[in-house]
């Protein structure tokens, strides 16, 4: 949590968004039928289905209201206008370069592509292999500089994979060649595994952390992947090239 | 009659479920895993139930319950681990136990402390059973009084005050992650007129928003972006000896732990509020009711003893509120609320009816997890300690991959992922800005109650509100939440504050004048 002055300077912003919000989600449902007939059924205000979502939005839209109030009486205007000269100043950019927030980024776009590029198109043990091992490796270093230089490592093989899919490469490449964008996943991987190892390779203590997360990396998706798709039967959300090697092996499928 | 019929079912159910090696199995494994995932710090008993919940899916109910009420209980016991032993609190439960029990491990007591731990834990989470046994059937029977005002009431009551009292900041916060939550709850096809709300023409939001994605999103993916963008480090463990139950000093502390159960117990039940309350508030009393306040946070037993038997004694307490009203006690009981309507359980008034047996067996699960915990902790409390070694950059990526397999395999449905994300980083962005989580995943959960309930009295009274005036259940409900809602604003505080000073110099005044007036005759 933020500390008590900036949560106050903070609390004005939130608080007008969430007025903002609270007046969408009111202006949402007063476009649902208050009186007039749905289904063939003629509505009374009371039965209608905006009568609860209008007394959310109210609330929030009131509750909004009070929080920039409070806030505001904490602070006062001034320190409100020197927020938001501060917001249109340099310093935000130097805010937004520290390391801490460059965590956040790594650590959101991590999630981001994980969830919705890789997961939902790439075989589920690759896509979780990279992800583990691209985080891992990230983290566990814990030196700011080479976070860095990884995340945008990571960062570009990611762009490329949104070009491959966004493009519609994976229709054209597909039939030529089976499996085509595991294989395409299974190189980033190794390519960020040597990049890496190439930027670690001479510190004796970092060379440890790397093969420890690596072996982590490459265990937990095993262990967890096996676990939900043959004891819970559960389909993973993609199945590509490694779910067909341990389909055959699991059903002797030779 | 009637009791002793009760009493034999409550140990039929006992023995049946013991009978069972594979029973056995689960609920000695799950109570191992719950309290790894309350030592570790980072993890938390409320996350280690939402991952949990994926796997007890192919189970039948009562394996499945016997699996996350044993986590619970273990998630509960397990953050004093950390806390005694790295000054750490494994989860915010046992943030209390950390003030006497580290200064205690740092004196080579920390054996002593986690004896001491286990046995109060263990008794505390067996009494919060008696009252779940004892005070279920009560509630229930006044629960089956409720009409749909009453409903509407309760539900709009838990969200006012589990957002006032988890708010770590200003109250209005409170409130506003109890709305957020129930916003969520508003999208989707509405339960009396089938009309979609807030879906956009998505199909997937039909069906409304899942409350475990949610869940998981919430509690989960905040927790890992917190321990890695802070680079939370885990300190030197502090070695420990021999553990012994220390019985002595249980006995010799009887008063002590029933009044820190009952602390437990009623905090417990309190809608949203949870286990770190419970240790906090018991931690208070015990400070403010010893002869020697002067030793508490400097290794004082009674302390550490105080607040684990009331942060135990809290998972029973938040049972019945969700076991008889279908309203969550505490955060990890929300996420059982979700588990149960995943199996096709639903708590409320009807339980009784629905399933006779099922509080009994809960309570018997609670009775067979503490049992286990206790001999968990006393025989394998030096090599789950081990754990405290990983470090917190290799596990929370795990938990990352967990979350998304966990919400997935709900359903088999990639849109609860996509959910998920979202929800988890705008709940980062919510607890920076000093929001508490809590109330926005029990306005999730009670949002169709609320909703429901309002149209339906309605719909009874033909739009009329005074029903909540002449019934007395509705009316004492309403000056309650009028009242949350008026004491915290400063011109009511202004006012109390006045009023009490008159009345109390009037008093005074009069006291003088009574003493004074013998002596002028």
């Amino acid at each position: 949590m933020l500390e008590k002055e900036k949560l106050r300077k903070a609390d004005v912003y939130s608080g007008i968004v969430i007025f903002l919000f609270g007046a969408w989600v009111a202006w949402q449902a007063s476009k649902m039928p208050m009186k007039d007939s749905w289904g063939g059924v003629q509505n009374v205000w009371f039965v209608s289905p905006a009568l609860f979502p209008l007394f959310v939005g109210a609330m929030i839209m009131l509750l909004g209201l009070l929080l920039v109030r409070t806030a505001l009486k904490a602070i006062g205007f001034k320190a409100f206008g020197d927020t938001l000269q501060w917001l249109f100043s340099r310093d935000l950019l130097q805010f937004l370069n520290t390391v801490s927030v460059l965590r956040f980024y790594a650590i959101a776009v991590l999630f981001l592509s994980l969830v919705y590029l890789y997961i939902p198109r790439i075989d589920f043990f690759l896509s979780a292999v990279l992800f583990l091992s691209v985080f891992i490796t990230m983290f566990y270093f814990d030196e700011a500089e080479l976070l860095k230089k990884l995340f945008f490592f990571y960062l570009a093989g990611t762009v490329f994979f949104i070009i491959y899919f966004a493009g519609r490469l994976d229709g054209l490449l597909d039939p030529v060649l089976p499996f085509a964008k595991d294989i395409l996943a299974l190189g980033f991987i190794l390519a960020y595994c040597l990049y890496a190892w190439k930027l670690i390779r001479c510190n004796p203590l970092l060379r440890k952390k790397f093969r420890t997360g690596l072996i982590v990396a490459v265990a937990a998706p095993l262990v967890v992947g096996l676990f939900f798709k043959y004891f819970l039967l559960v389909p993973m959300p993609a199945e590509g090239m490694v779910v067909a090697l341990l389909d055959a092996i699991w059903y002797f499928e030779f | 009659m009637m009791i002793l019929d009760r009493i034999g079912t409550y140990f039929q159910m006992v023995f049946h479920l013991a009978a069972d090696p594979f029973n056995i199995l689960i609920l000695f494994s799950s109570v191992l895993m719950g309290i790894i995932f309350g030592a570790m710090p980072g993890l938390t008993s409320t996350l280690g139930v939402a991952l949990l919940t994926a796997l007890t899916y192919g189970m039948d109910t009562p394996t499945a319950m016997l699996c996350l009420l044993s986590i619970y209980v273990g998630g509960t016991y397990g953050g004093s681990y950390a806390s005694i032993l790295i000054n750490i609190p494994g989860t915010a439960a046992s943030a209390a136990t950390a003030l006497d029990g580290y200064p205690l491990a740092c004196k080579g007591e920390g054996g002593r402390a986690i004896g001491l731990t286990t046995t109060a834990s263990a008794i505390g989470t067996i009494i919060s059973m008696l009252f779940l046994v004892s005070i279920s059937p009560l509630i229930s029977f006044f629960a089956l009084q409720f009409t749909s005002f009453e409903f509407f009431l309760l539900a709009f009551f838990g969200i006012l005050i589990s957002g006032t009292l988890t708010s770590p900041d200003l109250v209005i916060k409170g409130w506003i992650a109890g709305f957020l939550g129930l916003f969520l709850a508003c999208v989707g096809r509405d339960q009396l007129q089938f009309f979609p709300r807030y879906t956009f023409g998505i199909p997937e939001l039909d069906s409304g928003v899942e409350v475990v994605p949610v869940l998981i999103g919430a509690f989960g993916i905040p927790q890992i972006i917190q321990v890695l963008k802070d680079r939370f480090q885990i300190g030197e463990t502090q070695k420990f000896q021999r553990i012994l139950p220390e019985f002595g000093t249980i006995i010799r502390n009887i008063p002590r732990i029933i009044r820190s159960a009952l602390i437990g117990v009623g905090i417990g039940s309190v809608p949203g509020i949870g286990e770190d309350i419970a240790a906090w508030v018991s931690y208070g009393t015990a400070k403010n009711t010893s002869k020697h306040p002067e030793r508490f946070g400097k290794g004082e037993i009674t302390a550490v003893l105080s607040t684990e038997v009331a942060n135990n004694a809290c998972v029973g307490g938040a049972m019945i509120p969700l076991l008889n009203l279908g309203i969550p006690g505490s955060p990890p009981a929300a996420m059982l609320l979700g588990a149960l309507m995943l199996h096709g359980v639903t708590p409320g008034p009807m339980i009784t009816f629905e399933h006779p047996t099922f509080i009994m067996e809960v309570a018997a699960i609670l009775l067979l997890a503490s049992l286990s915990m206790w001999v968990v902790g006393m025989l394998l409390a030096k090599q789950v300690v081990k754990v405290l070694r990983i470090p917190v950059q290799l596990f929370m990526p795990i938990i990352g991959i967990l979350c998304i397999i966990g919400s997935y395999s709900l359903g088999i449905n990639i849109w609860n992922l996509y959910l998920m994300l979202p929800v988890g980083i705008i709940s980062y962005f919510l607890i920076e800005m000093g929001y508490p989580i809590a109330p926005l995943v029990i306005g999730v959960i009670l949002g169709p109650m609320a909703d429901e309930n309002l149209r339906r009295a309605l719909m009874v009274s033909q739009g009329s509100f005074l029903p909540i005036f002449t019934r007395p259940v509705s009316l004492i409900l309403f000056l309650v939440i009028v009242w949350t809602v008026v004491s915290q604003f400063p011109t009511y505080r202004n006012f109390k504050n006045k009023l009490m000073d008159k009345v109390f110099r009037r008093k005074s005044c009069e006291v003088d004048v009574d003493i004074d007036g013998p002596e002028e005759g």
